[in-house]
């Protein structure tokens, strides 16, 4: 956690997620079965062209309210 | 599933560091309860080990039976009940005094089976709704789906371990559920199939430095 050049800690957080070296139930392991499950469930089928999801999905609801 | 244990040496420390439960352990260890009792019922009834690693792919074929036939909430039900003998297969083994090396080369080759026919079916259905980017998609996660076990597979053969990369079998199989329970089955390829590259590509750079590493000291 170097304080001399902040752009090094979002550059280590992507090669952890990407290069990934933690065991299961860990918090990082969490935050990543999280931003899984908020792409799977919050991303409209529509956008992916999903041949078999029904439902706009969430992200597809709030925007069906903003317009 | 003999060898995807919730948590490990380096889960244990962690969790040594920051002592509350992630949620992640707490389903693991929520899910343990049943399967205690499920494990325990089949010891008593000493049912040998290899036979419920054979079991758990016949129920997995029809899971992809029914996936193949869009019903997508029957086939992870299925899942789930193959699951369970796929998962209690290697606690059983170890508790009857059953494991061996030959019971760890049949898992290994079973969980290929079980893995490859799910997607033998989600491509059928693909195939029959007529979308060739969904059957390319499916194709390509089942594709490097197998490449992460191999991968791993040949890299121990030459280094002691080679177990990074997030997207392993516990992780699709949970997905795929996921992806049937709540319908939604092209976000869970697309992730599958992301995670399964970087994976694979996490495992190649692995090894290539364990061995650039190795071939240093000897020299």
């Amino acid at each position: 956690m170097s304080g001399k050049n902040p752009l090094t800690l979002p550059a280590r957080t992507i090669w952890h997620a990407l290069f990934w070296t933690f065991d299961r139930a860990t918090w990082q392991y969490d935050l990543m079965v999280i931003a899984i499950l908020a792409f799977v469930w919050l991303t409209p089928p529509d956008w992916l062209g999903d041949p078999t999801a029904s439902g706009p999905g969430l992200i597809g609801i709030v925007l069906g309210w903003l317009q | 599933m003999r060898d995807c244990a919730v948590g490990g040496r380096d889960a244990r420390e962690e969790r040594s560091r920051f002592p509350y439960m992630t949620f992640t352990g707490a389903i693991g260890a929520a899910c343990m309860f049943p399967l205690r009792a499920i494990i325990q019922a089949c010891v008593s009834l000493r049912i040998h080990p290899n036979v419920l690693t054979l079991v758990g792919v016949v129920i997995n074929f029809i899971a992809a039976w029914f996936f193949a036939h869009g019903e997508f909430v029957t086939a992870g039900f299925v899942m789930l009940v193959a699951n369970i003998f796929d998962f209690i297969d290697g606690k059983v083994a170890e508790t009857t005094n059953l494991a061996s090396r030959f019971g760890g080369f049949w898992d290994s080759v079973m969980d290929r089976f079980s893995d490859l026919s799910l997607f033998v079916g989600v491509i059928y259905l693909y195939a029959q709704l007529g979308r060739a980017d969904y059957v390319m998609i499916a194709a390509l996660a089942m594709m490097f789906s197998v490449m992460t076990s191999y991968t791993r597979a040949r890299a121990e053969s030459m280094i002691d371990q080679c177990k990074v990369g997030f997207m392993e079998r516990p992780e699709r199989i949970v997905l795929v559920m996921i992806g049937a329970f709540t319908n939604r089955m092209g976000a869970v390829l697309w992730v599958i199939l992301l995670l399964s590259v970087v994976t694979v590509l996490d495992r190649i750079y692995y090894t290539w430095q364990a061995l650039k590493t190795q071939e240093a000291e000897a020299s």
